[in-house]
C-alpha cells in the first residue's frame, strides 16, 4: 500500500489533513511503535501510519481499545523507543487509568498521546476539552491550530518528551484533524537506539512508596516544563504596536485573523499551553491596553489570565459560547460588536427544506436487523387518506373468522374521521395492554412472542370491561356467545390487508414495545426515525450494563442491548461477562458486520488481518460469548428478516442472559449486487419508505419530475422509486414488500 | 487572487475525493490551499459539505456565510441548502439530479425539482446546470458524476487553475484502471460549460 507520508523530499509541500500531518511528524521523529483504536476525528492518524509502517520499518497496530493502545505505546517507550498513541477525546477517558499514572512513572523513549477533541460534536457524544485533562493529569500539552502546526508539534513533542521524561499530550480539534492544508514536510530523523528495558527502574513499579516519590518528581518536571513553554517556538508574539492584543489557541485563532485586519492588532498564538506560559503572557500584556482571548470550548486561557490578575475580554463580553465550535461568522460578529471589524450582511439559509440527517447506508445490515426487531410485534394500520369507508375489511374479517355476513363480528371497524375521511381500526397491540390489565378473570393475555392479545373463552364472562378499557375500540363483544374477540392478525397474514381495494391497510411493526439499549457505532443511527429502535447511547460498551441495571431495578421483561462487533471487543466483553454471571434477563445483540464501519472500515480482531495488512487469527465471537457463560446463543443473517423475527420471538420466551449474533459483512465492503426496481404492483403502503427507510428508496410528491435513472411508479399519494445508483442490491426491501412489487432490475448493471 | 469554493452533496457522492483533487490541482499551480470537511457520522446518505479555499496565503479553513465565490452542487436539494454561503452574484455549478431524502418528516413539504432549480436561478444569474448523473449513466458508470462536475468547474470563466493541473491531480488521486473514464468524464463536464 502506498502512503503519502513516506516521501523523502524534505521541505517540499504536500496536501495533508491534521491527522496525516501528525503521522508525518511521527515518522520524521523516528517512531518505532504506533497504536490506536479508531475514533473520529483521530482515525486517520494510525490509518496513515499503518500504511507507512512497512516502508519505514516501524510497527503499527489497531489495538482493541484506547487504554490498551496507550499501554502498548507506553511499553515501547519504557524500552527506549519513540512511540505514539492516538485517540478521540472520549477515548482518553478509557485510557485515563494508564495516562494518570504514566505521568508518575515517566517515560524513556519519547511518548506522544495525540487526542482529537470534537467541538460541535460532529461525531461524538460529548464536547470535553482535553486541555483540562492536561491540568488534571499534570502532563504537558501542545494545542495545534492547523495541519502544519500538527506536524511541527508532533515532531517536537518527542524531543520535549525525552527532555522531561514525560508523555506529551498533543491536542487537535475536528477542524484541524479533518481540515486539509498545504503542509511543508521535514526530513526523517535517523535514530540509532539501543532498545532495552531497565529491569531495576523502581519508577516503573507504582506501589505507594515509589509513587509518592514519583509524584514529587512530576512536580519537579513541571517546573522544567514551564520553562519550556515560556520559551516555546509554538508560543509566538506578533507585535504590531497595537493597543489591542489578541491571545488565541487552536483553529479559533486563525478565524480571528481571517476576520480582522491583522496589522491593526498584536497577536499571541499559544501552542504549548500547559504548563501555562504565564511570564510570556504577562510580557505581552504590558505591551497592549486590552487583551482579547479567542479559544473554543472552555475558557482555559481566560481563567489563567484571571489568575494572573490580568483584565481580559473573554467569552462573556464577546458573547462566545463554551458550547459548540467557533466559526469565522461567530468571531466576526463578536469583533463587530466591539467595533473592531465590519459586520457583513448575509442572506439567511433557505427555509423549509427537507432535512437529510445521517442515515444507515443502503443495504445496511443494521437496518435489516432493526426492522426485524420492530416487526416482532405487529398490527394492522390504516392510511386514512386512502380509506374510502367501503367496509370490505369488516366483511372479509367477519366471514373469515365467524363465517357470518355483515361486519358486526369483525375484528376491524371502519369509523369516520371527518366528513370525508374514514379509518379502519383494529387492535394496535399496544405495549401497556390496558385490556389485559382490566380483565378481572385473567381471560386476556398478551403474547410474549408476538405482542398479540388472546382471549381464553373459558374464563371470559362477557363483562366487557376490556371493551371499555381499549381506547381504540378494538375489542368486540360477541352478543351470541357473550365472549369478547380481538384481532389476531390472522397469524401474521391478515385477510383484511389482502382484500382492501384501496391498499389502505398494512401490517406494520412497532418500535416502542421493548427497551433497546444502544451503543457507539453506525448502529446508534437506529435511534432516528423511521426505525426509532434504539433508546440509549452513553459510551463504548455501556448499553449492555445499562440494560442490566434496568433489569435489576425491575423494569420487567427482557431488555435488549445492541452493539457492534468492534465495540463488543472494545468494552462489551466485560459487560457481557457481568450480565452472564449476575444473571440479568438481558438479550445482548452483537451486530457483527466484520469491521469497524463508522470510522472508515478498520479491521477488528475478527477480521483476520492486522493494521499492517498481515494475516491474523480471526477470533470467534460465538466462542467468546459461550466462554463467558452465555448458554443461549442464536446466530442469524439479518438479511433474512423472517427468520430473524422468528429467532427474536423465540429469544423473548427465554428467561435469562442470552445473545443474538447478527452476522453479515458491511455492504460497503463487498461488490454491489444488481439493483432492484419497483413495479406497477406497488400499493404505495409506505412500508419501505416510512418504516424501513432505505435511502435508495425515494418518495416524491412531484408528479411530473423526472427522477434520473430510477424506476418510477405513479401512485395516489406520491411516487416511490429505487435509485439504482444508490441501491446496494441487498433485496431486503423486496423480501418485506407486502405487494411483491420490488424485483431485481434485469438486463443492466451499474 | 482568492477563491472560495463550497462543495455540497450527499455522503457517498464522492465530495471528499473531488475537493481533494481540486486542492491538489491548485497546489500544482502554486497556490496555498485549505480544505474543511466533516465526515464521520454514517458513511452514506447524510448532507455533506466541504470548503476549499485558494489564495497566496490562507489562514481560516472555513468560509464565512455569503462569501463563497462558487458552490459546486452534487445534487439540487443540498445545493439549495448551501446557497446562503454564496456571495452576491456568485457562481453555482449544479448537477440537476434530485436525491429526495428517504425518511422525510411529514411536517415539511418536499420541494419539487422545479422549485429547487428556480430557487437557485433566483439566487444568482450565474448558474451552470449540468446533467451529470445522466451523462455518467451514458458513460456506463454512475460513480463519475464528480469528475464531470470537476470538468465543468475547470471551464468556468476566470478559473485560475490550469486544465493540465486538474488532469495531473486526477492521475495521482484516482486508481489507474478508472483514470481513462474519469478523464473522459472530465472532458464531458468541460464541454457542458464551454458550449
Amino acid at each position: 500500500m502506498t502512503s503519502k507520508i513516506t516521501v523523502n523530499n524534505p521541505n517540499s509541500f504536500i496536501l495533508l489533513n491534521g491527522d496525516e500531518a501528525v503521522a508525518r511528524g511521527a515518522v520524521e521523529a523516528g517512531i518505532k511503535v504506533a497504536a490506536a483504536y479508531p475514533g473520529t476525528p483521530s482515525t486517520e492518524i494510525l490509518e496513515t501510519l499503518a500504511q507507512a509502517a512497512k516502508t519505514l520499518n516501524f510497527y503499527a497496530e489497531w489495538s482493541v481499545n484506547e487504554i490498551i493502545s496507550t499501554e502498548v505505546a507506553a511499553g515501547a517507550s519504557m524500552a527506549g523507543a519513540r512511540a505514539i498513541v492516538s485517540m478521540k477525546h472520549v477515548g482518553l477517558n478509557v485510557a485515563s487509568d494508564a495516562v494518570m499514572t504514566l505521568a508518575y512513572t515517566g517515560t524513556k523513549g519519547g511518548l506522544v498521546i495525540t487526542v482529537c477533541d470534537d467541538p460541535a460534536l460532529h461525531s461524538s457524544q460529548n464536547e470535553q476539552d482535553t486541555r483540562y485533562f492536561a491540568v488534571h493529569s499534570k502532563l504537558p500539552l501542545l494545542d495545534a491550530g492547523n495541519p502544519q502546526e500538527a506536524l511541527n508539534m508532533t515532531r517536537e513533542a518527542f524531543n520535549i518528551s525525552e527532555k522531561l521524561h514525560l508523555p506529551i499530550i498533543l491536542r487537535l480539534t475536528t477542524r484541524v484533524a479533518h481540515g486539509k492544508a498545504k503542509v511543508q514536510i521535514g526530513s526523517f530523523q535517523n535514530l540509532e537506539r539501543d532498545i532495552s528495558f531497565d529491569k531495576n527502574g523502581s519508577n516503573w513499579v507504582m506501589i505507594p512508596a515509589n509513587a509518592i516519590r514519583q509524584h514529587h518528581a512530576l512536580e519537579e518536571k513541571l517546573v522544567e516544563a514551564k520553562q519550556l513553554s515560556e520559551n516555546s517556538q509554538f508560543n509566538k508574539i506578533e507585535d504590531n504596536n497595537s493597543e489591542i492584543g489578541i491571545i488565541g489557541s487552536g483553529v479559533g485563532y486563525y478565524y480571528a485573523r481571517s476576520v480582522l485586519d491583522t496589522k491593526k492588532f498584536s497577536w499571541l498564538k499559544l501552542g504549548f499551553i500547559h504548563p501555562f506560559p504565564a511570564e510570556l503572557v504577562k510580557t505581552f500584556a504590558t505591551r497592549v491596553k486590552q487583551l482579547i482571548v479567542i479559544e473554543e470550548l472552555r475558557p482555559y486561557i481566560e481563567e489563567n489570565l484571571q489568575r494572573l490578575k490580568l483584565d481580559v475580554t473573554g467569552k462573556t463580553v464577546l458573547n462566545l459560547s463554551e458550547i459548540g465550535e467557533y466559526t469565522p461568522d461567530k468571531i466576526r460578529e463578536a469583533f463587530a460588536k466591539l467595533g473592531l471589524t465590519k459586520k457583513t450582511s448575509t442572506t439567511a439559509a433557505v427555509a423549509g427544506l427537507q432535512p437529510r440527517p445521517p442515515n444507515l447506508c443502503p443495504g445496511c445490515t443494521h437496518r435489516a436487523f432493526y426492522y426485524a426487531l420492530n416487526s416482532v410485534n405487529q398490527h394492522v394500520t390504516c392510511d386514512s387518506s386512502k380509506c374510502i369507508g367501503c367496509r370490505t375489511c369488516e366483511k372479509v374479517c367477519a366471514f373469515g373468522k365467524r363465517q357470518v355476513l355483515g361486519g358486526a363480528k369483525a375484528r376491524i371497524h371502519v369509523t369516520r374521521v371527518n366528513d370525508v375521511e374514514h379509518v379502519a381500526i383494529s387492535c394496535q397491540a399496544c405495549p401497556s395492554a390496558p385490556c389485559v390489565v382490566s380483565c378481572k378473570n385473567g381471560a386476556l393475555s398478551k403474547s410474549v412472542k408476538t405482542g398479540l392479545i388472546s382471549v381464553d373463552e373459558s374464563k371470559c364472562v362477557g363483562c366487557a370491561l376490556c371493551v371499555k378499557a381499549c381506547s381504540y375500540g378494538a375489542i368486540g363483544l360477541d352478543s351470541d356467545k357473550h365472549k369478547v374477540f380481538v384481532c389476531d392478525t390472522c397469524n401474521g397474514d391478515p385477510a383484511c390487508v389482502k382484500s382492501c381495494p384501496q391498499s389502505a391497510l398494512t401490517l406494520v411493526g412497532r418500535s416502542d414495545d421493548k427497551i433497546v439499549a444502544g451503543d457507539i457505532g453506525c448502529y446508534t443511527l437506529g435511534f432516528l426515525p423511521p426505525l426509532s429502535t434504539v433508546q440509549t447511547c452513553l459510551c463504548m460498551g455501556g448499553g449492555i450494563s445499562q440494560a442490566a441495571g434496568m433489569v435489576h431495578a425491575g423494569v420487567g421483561g427482557k431488555v435488549f442491548a445492541v452493539l457492534g462487533d468492534s465495540t463488543f471487543f472494545h468494552a462489551g466483553m466485560p459487560g457481557l461477562l457481568n450480565v452472564a454471571y449476575n444473571r440479568a434477563n438481558v438479550c445482548v445483540v452483537i451486530l457483527d458486520n466484520r469491521i469497524v464501519a463508522m470510522t472508515g472500515h478498520q479491521p477488528t480482531p475478527a477480521s483476520g488481518r492486522t493494521a499492517m495488512g498481515d494475516a491474523a487469527k480471526s477470533v470467534s465471537i460465538q466462542e467468546i460469548v459461550r466462554s463467558v457463560g452465555i448458554d443461549k446463543i442464536v446466530t442469524i443473517d439479518p438479511y433474512d428478516v423472517k427468520a430473524t423475527v422468528e429467532a427474536i420471538r423465540e429469544i423473548l420466551t427465554y428467561d435469562g442472559p442470552c445473545v443474538i449474533i447478527s452476522q453479515r459483512s458491511c455492504p460497503l465492503l463487498i461488490e454491489r449486487g444488481s439493483p432492484y426496481e419497483i413495479t406497477e404492483k406497488c400499493g404505495s403502503c409506505g412500508l419501505c419508505t416510512t418504516r424501513f427507510g432505505c435511502p435508495a428508496i425515494t418518495q416524491t410528491n412531484n408528479s411530473n419530475s423526472s427522477v434520473n435513472n430510477a424506476s418510477v411508479v405513479s401512485v395516489t399519494s406520491g411516487r416511490v422509486a429505487i435509485d439504482s445508483s444508490l441501491c446496494s442490491g441487498c433485496g431486503v426491501c423486496a423480501s418485506i414488500c407486502p405487494h411483491n412489487a420490488i424485483v431485481p432490475m434485469v438486463g443492466r448493471k451499474d | 487572487m482568492r477563491l472560495d469554493f463550497v462543495f455540497a452533496g450527499v455522503g457517498g457522492q464522492g465530495i471528499v475525493v473531488l475537493s481533494d483533487i481540486f486542492c491538489e490541482a491548485a497546489m500544482l499551480d502554486g497556490f496555498d490551499v485549505t480544505k474543511a470537511e466533516i465526515h464521520g457520522m454514517a458513511q452514506r446518505g447524510g448532507s455533506i459539505t466541504a470548503f476549499a479555499r485558494i489564495s497566496e496565503k490562507v489562514e481560516s479553513p472555513l468560509i464565512e456565510t455569503g462569501k463563497a465565490d462558487a458552490i459546486v452542487g452534487f445534487e439540487i436539494l443540498e445545493t439549495v441548502r448551501a446557497l446562503h454561503m454564496l456571495k452576491p452574484n456568485g457562481t453555482v455549478v449544479v448537477n440537476t439530479k434530485y436525491l429526495t431524502p428517504s425518511n422525510f418528516s411529514k411536517s415539511i413539504k418536499l420541494k419539487t425539482q422545479q422549485e429547487l432549480l428556480s430557487i437557485i436561478d433566483n439566487f444568482t444569474p450565474n448558474v451552470y446546470q449540468v446533467d451529470a448523473s445522466n451523462m455518467a449513466n451514458q458513460l456506463g458508470n454512475n460513480l463519475i458524476v464528480n469528475t464531470i462536475l470537476l470538468g465543468a468547474v475547470s471551464a468556468l470563466p476566470n478559473m485560475p487553475i490550469q486544465r493540465e493541473s486538474f488532469e495531473k491531480a486526477m492521475s495521482t488521486k484516482l486508481k489507474e484502471k478508472y483514470l481513462q473514464i474519469n478523464l473522459q468524464a472530465f472532458e464531458l463536464g468541460r464541454q457542458s460549460v464551454l458550449k
